[in-house]
């Protein structure tokens, strides 16, 4: 895989920022319901920031992880604790929280200086567990299995409490989070990544140090994840256990998959994807079917979820920005037959 | 074409998606909407499927009589999986979207837990959640006082099961098998009350939601010198244990909690099940009361499959006499707050399926009182009366 | 000393019984990552099919014979394992094939959103209440040297070590075994040594899937109520198979047989003597796990592979 940003087109960027921005006010304008709309983007846009720190370890380093729900959850639960118990801003949370998840990272990306590959996903799916029943061993600070309630955010004085809120919040943390993971792309900790997954013998005898630069993806990616956690907690008001089963890091990768392995917009365009087919567009269509049909409801969502992914996965391999890309090369060749070129 | 299908199918999607509706918060005049939030697709989707049967079938049989205050009863049923945050989408979906009167049923602690802020935020009564964890009658919590909880929690069953072995046998050694979720630290709450009561300690051994081998557990009791053993779990549990102690020739009494009364425990244990004990709460469904009584008799007359019938079906019959008698409450003129303040007005109130309850402004929690009951030849015999 | 061991036996055995159980589903990981370095992901759905298939024979069967007997099981059992061939045959084509190029991480979340897949259909064709498995062999039990074992668990343990010797024969032994081998180190080299590929791929996952529907026909008695989270069972059988190291046919028994006797052990007499062990039980194998890779990264019995640039 070659680095795909080499023709990139920079000028869409603002105008699809103020899109965002703009997108709240269309949608409460065009239906009633748009609290429930409003939710299920806040929730892609918290799992953006995940997926955006996961496809810089997964997809630019190549170390697979099937443990980021734990990382989102020790986000959560430090952020909880720090703001709720010990009486830490919200802001200061903000800072101090990501960095405490990335030093967790780091403390997994150990022992991923040895293990390789699916070994290294199922040892990061190991500590999904672990941290699960940490958090419950924990009980005193995190309310055991029961659960733990979360205050609202405050920042700058100003307390973030509805979906609408949350939703500017989320998204400009969203944005910045996505422009920093662009930036770290583009920059030789990016070239120097990718070097490690295309070859990490030939990135070693270019005297790249790979323990230290395998860490430091570790970290950032905890990091990420941290950052998405506090946001996480602090707008759901309520975490548990349940909340980061080791089915969500899965779906993370999914999103990562679904969306393009080794490119950021394709982490984004994968969250939104997988987040609004599983949460609005199979329960409508089912709800629209059971209009005419009698159907055991939840097993059928679980089907078709699962069929789109394994149809995705048959015939766009390269993922949804591989899709887009395809789209644009012939539409920019359109009469030369286009798609011989592109393969 | 491979890419014009997808096109295609997205468009179709997003077209979808866009579908508006608006009517008035739940209440036409011929129909009131209720929203039930179940797990259609996780590991307890027998639940799913059971519990809306039974209100369904209870539903059908108010609404052939007229409906409340002439008006239809409908239930609208959304899945969460088990998972809070789905839990938390399907709330939102069917209060915005779908404008449901009031929520019920809803399954899970944590999921229950999790749309609290929905409940404080839109103003919608969360009628009997489908859990028995005493946290959701904790008036003292968020949103507390839009949450209507029948269950007694299961550390009020675990206390009076300890009380009731102790009576009995006052030199008993209990050992308790609980499940390491909510479900078990709210029994060993309770199991923590009863240890301060009576000065005694209680041998704890853990399971995992799901697990299939007990030997380690039951070998424990066997060497703890454990008399009497409370089981927190659900079906597989008490059968595996009770078969276990029977195959490595360990003899104790057996006892479990609500979730245990189920006739497939009878069924499947067998021989090593006869004189299993269990606490319930409600009007057992094979017991002469009215409520069950009348459970038998729509069970007849709509031919439900015998495999369905049960605990849990019974559950959902059960739990839909407190949400119709909240619809009635509320007037002619159904509005939220009318059901709330209507539902706190019951005092002592019998419905034929639980015992007398009793809601007010402190008091949200329902049941507040057990009975014990026996596996005699395969069929639960009550063997005391009400205690708390 | 001895009052830390007393009963610790009888824990063994019935660890040894329980780890058969994962070493099985292990062996069904194995198969297929030997011969084309996929993780089947679904390979516990598959086990969980095979449990419904087996009990819908067996209701068919008994129905025609007109009560249940050990010609009823055999016939119940045979009509498994066809179905299980079958099966596998879809499943390469509809997995294996279309995915044969692309990157590992692609035909890993195939199997996973298979996984899903089978799962709801299966909810969807059986109905989401629970069924109630018969055993063949009832609730007898054996006892022998003051340990206890239910005939159930004996068959499953002997299964497992008969299915192990058997692949393990095959691999090394038969010239098709080692037209496997051949494919697994290096699919186009075999191709242009005149194996037949594609083949190849058909009987490994005829393999797997055989393995998965047999511990599923073993387990499904075992369980005492039959339904669809029996499938995570296989999550539990991954750090056995990795234990042993992926790949390696007796190391997925042993590594299978060595979590179960962990679990059961810990569950018990650890637990019993040390309070704190009750709080990471169900970790404790994954804590073990994550131990063993550190100093060994490709499991006991992996072959660490060298690597070019």
């Amino acid at each position: 895989m070659k680095g795909r940003y080499d023709d990139e087109n920079l000028k869409w960027i603002p105008i699809l920022i103020i899109a965002v921005y703009l997108s709240p006010f269309l949608l409460k304008s065009a239906t009633f319901s748009y609290k429930y709309y409003l939710y299920i983007l806040n929730m892609a846009g918290i799992y953006m920031i995940l997926t955006v720190g996961l496809d810089l370890l997964s997809g630019f380093t190549g170390l697979m992880s099937l443990g980021h729900a734990a990382f989102l959850a020790i986000g959560a639960y430090t952020s909880a604790i720090l703001v709720d118990q010990a009486g830490l801003p919200f802001e200061l949370s903000l800072i101090i929280t990501p960095v405490i998840v990335g030093l967790c990272g780091l403390m997994i990306g150990f022992p991923a200086l040895r293990i390789e590959g699916m070994y290294l996903g199922l040892t990061t799916m190991g500590f999904g567990f672990i941290v699960k029943r940490l958090i419950i061993a924990f009980r005193d600070w995190t309310g055991g299995s029961a659960g733990l309630q979360v205050s609202k955010a405050t920042l700058f004085g100003f307390t973030i409490s509805n979906d609408w809120n949350n939703y500017f919040m989320i998204y400009t943390f969203a944005i910045i989070a996505i422009i920093v993971a662009r930036r770290i792309v583009k920059s030789k900790l990016g070239r120097v990544f990718m070097a490690i997954r295309d070859s990490e013998q030939a990135a070693q005898a270019s005297g790249i140090n790979i323990a230290k630069y395998k860490m430091l993806s570790f970290f950032i990616s905890g990091m990420f994840a941290g950052f998405a956690g506090v946001l996480f907690a602090h707008t759901n008001h309520f975490i548990s256990t349940d909340h980061f089963d080791i089915l969500l890091s899965v779906y993370f990768i999914v999103m990562v998959l679904v969306g393009g392995v080794g490119s950021i917009y394709g982490a984004v365009l994968g969250t939104l994807f997988i987040v609004l087919m599983e949460n609005m567009f199979i329960p409508l269509f089912k709800d629209t079917l059971t209009q005419y049909m009698h159907l055991e409801a939840g097993d059928f969502q679980a089907f078709i979820f699962g069929l789109i992914m394994l149809l995705f996965i048959i015939f766009q391999p390269m993922g949804l920005y591989g899709m887009w890309l395809k789209m644009r090369i012939y539409w920019k060749l359109f009469p030369f037959n286009p798609r011989k070129r592109f393969t | 074409m491979k890419r014009t299908v997808s096109i295609i199918i997205i468009t179709a999607l997003i077209w979808m998606g866009c579908e508006n509706r608006t009517t008035s918060p739940g209440v036409t005049d011929t129909e009131i909407l209720v929203g039930n939030i179940q797990d259609l697709s996780g590991p307890i989707k027998e639940l799913g499927l059971l519990i809306p049967a039974g209100t369904n079938m209870y539903l059908d049989y108010i609404n052939a009589q007229g409906g409340v205050h002439g008006r239809q009863v409908k239930m609208v049923v959304e899945d969460h999986g088990y998972n809070p945050m789905k839990a938390v989408v399907a709330a939102k979906k069917l209060i915005e979207k779908d404008q449901v009167f009031c929520l019920y049923n809803v399954i899970g602690t944590s999921p229950a837990e999790a749309i609290r802020p929905i409940l404080e935020e839109s103003g919608v009564p969360l009628i009997a959640p489908a859990t028995n964890s005493s946290s959701m009658s904790d008036m003292s919590r968020q949103a507390a006082k839009y949450i209507f909880h029948t269950d007694a929690g299961y550390d009020l069953q675990t206390r009076v099961l300890i009380d009731y072995i102790l009576e009995n046998n006052p030199e008993a050694k209990i050992g308790i098998a609980y499940q390491d979720d909510d479900y078990g630290a709210n029994a060993l709450k309770g199991c923590a009350e009863a240890e301060a009561n009576h000065g005694i300690s209680v041998q704890k051994e853990s399971f995992q939601r799901g697990a299939t081998d007990f030997v380690g557990q039951t070998m424990n009791f066997m060497k703890g010198g454990c008399t009497d053993v409370i089981i927190g779990g659900v079906v597989r549990e008490p059968v595996t244990i009770m078969k276990t102690a029977q195959a490595i020739g360990y003899s104790a009494a057996f006892y479990g909690l609500g979730p245990t009364v189920d006739p497939r425990v009878g069924l499947l244990a067998g021989e090593a099940g006869e004189g299993f004990i269990a606490v319930y709460w409600a009007y057992y469904p094979d017991s002469d009361e009215p409520g069950p009584v009348l459970y038998q008799e729509l069970c007849e007359k709509n031919n439900v499959p015998a495999k369905m019938r049960g605990l849990y079906h019974y559950y959902g019959f059960a739990t839909a006499h407190v949400l119709v008698e909240g619809l009635r409450k509320a007037g002619k003129y159904p509005t939220r707050k009318r059901m709330m303040k209507g539902l706190e007005t019951l005092h002592n109130w019998e419905s034929g399926v639980f015992p007398p309850m009793t809601y007010n402004r402190n008091d949200h929690a329902g049941v507040e009182s057990v009975i014990i009951l026996q596996l005699q030849g395969g069929k639960q015999v009550a063997i005391t009366d009400w205690r708390n | 000393m001895t009052s830390l061991f007393t009963d610790i036996n009888q824990e063994i055995v019935s660890g040894i019984a329980l780890g058969s159980i994962y070493a099985l589903i292990a062996l069904g990981f194995t198969l297929i990552y030997k011969a084309t370095e996929v993780v089947n992901f679904a390979q516990g759905e598959v086990m969980m099919v095979g449990a419904y298939v087996n009990f819908f024979f067996v209701t068919q069967f008994s129905g025609m014979a007109g009560g249940l007997n050990g010609w009823v099981f055999t016939a119940a059992l045979l009509g498994s394992i066809i179905f299980a061939l079958l099966f596998g045959i879809i499943l390469d084509y509809i997995i294996n094939r279309p995915l044969k190029d692309e990157p590992v991480f692609s035909i890993i979340m195939a199997t996973i959103s298979l996984a899903i897949i089978l799962r709801s259909l299966t909810a969807m064709i059986a109905g989401p209440i629970s069924l109630v498995p018969v055993s063949p062999f009832g609730n007898n039990t054996i006892k022998a040297g003051g340990v206890v074992i239910s005939v159930l668990d004996l068959a499953i343990i002997i299964c497992a070590f008969i299915l192990m010797a058997l692949f393990f024969f095959f691999f090394n032994k038969t010239r098709w075994g080692i037209a496997m081998k051949a494919t697994s180190a290096d699919a186009e080299a075999a191709q242009l040594m005149g194996i037949p590929v594609k083949k190849v791929y058909r009987y490994v996952w005829m393999f797997a899937t055989l393995v998965g529907v047999i511990s599923g026909v073993l387990l499904a008695p075992r369980m005492a109520l039959l339904d669809t989270t029996m499938a995570y069972l296989g999550l539990k059988a991954f750090p056995a198979a990795i234990l042993g190291g992926f790949g390696s046919i007796p190391g997925a028994i042993i590594g299978g047989i060595l979590m179960g006797v962990i679990e059961t052990v810990s569950m018990g007499t650890l637990s019993f003597h040390f309070n704190w062990v009750k709080e990471i039980n169900d970790i404790i194998v994954w804590i073990v796990l994550i131990v063993v890779l550190m100093i060994r990264p490709d499991g006991l019995f992996g072959i660490a592979k060298v690597k070019r640039v």
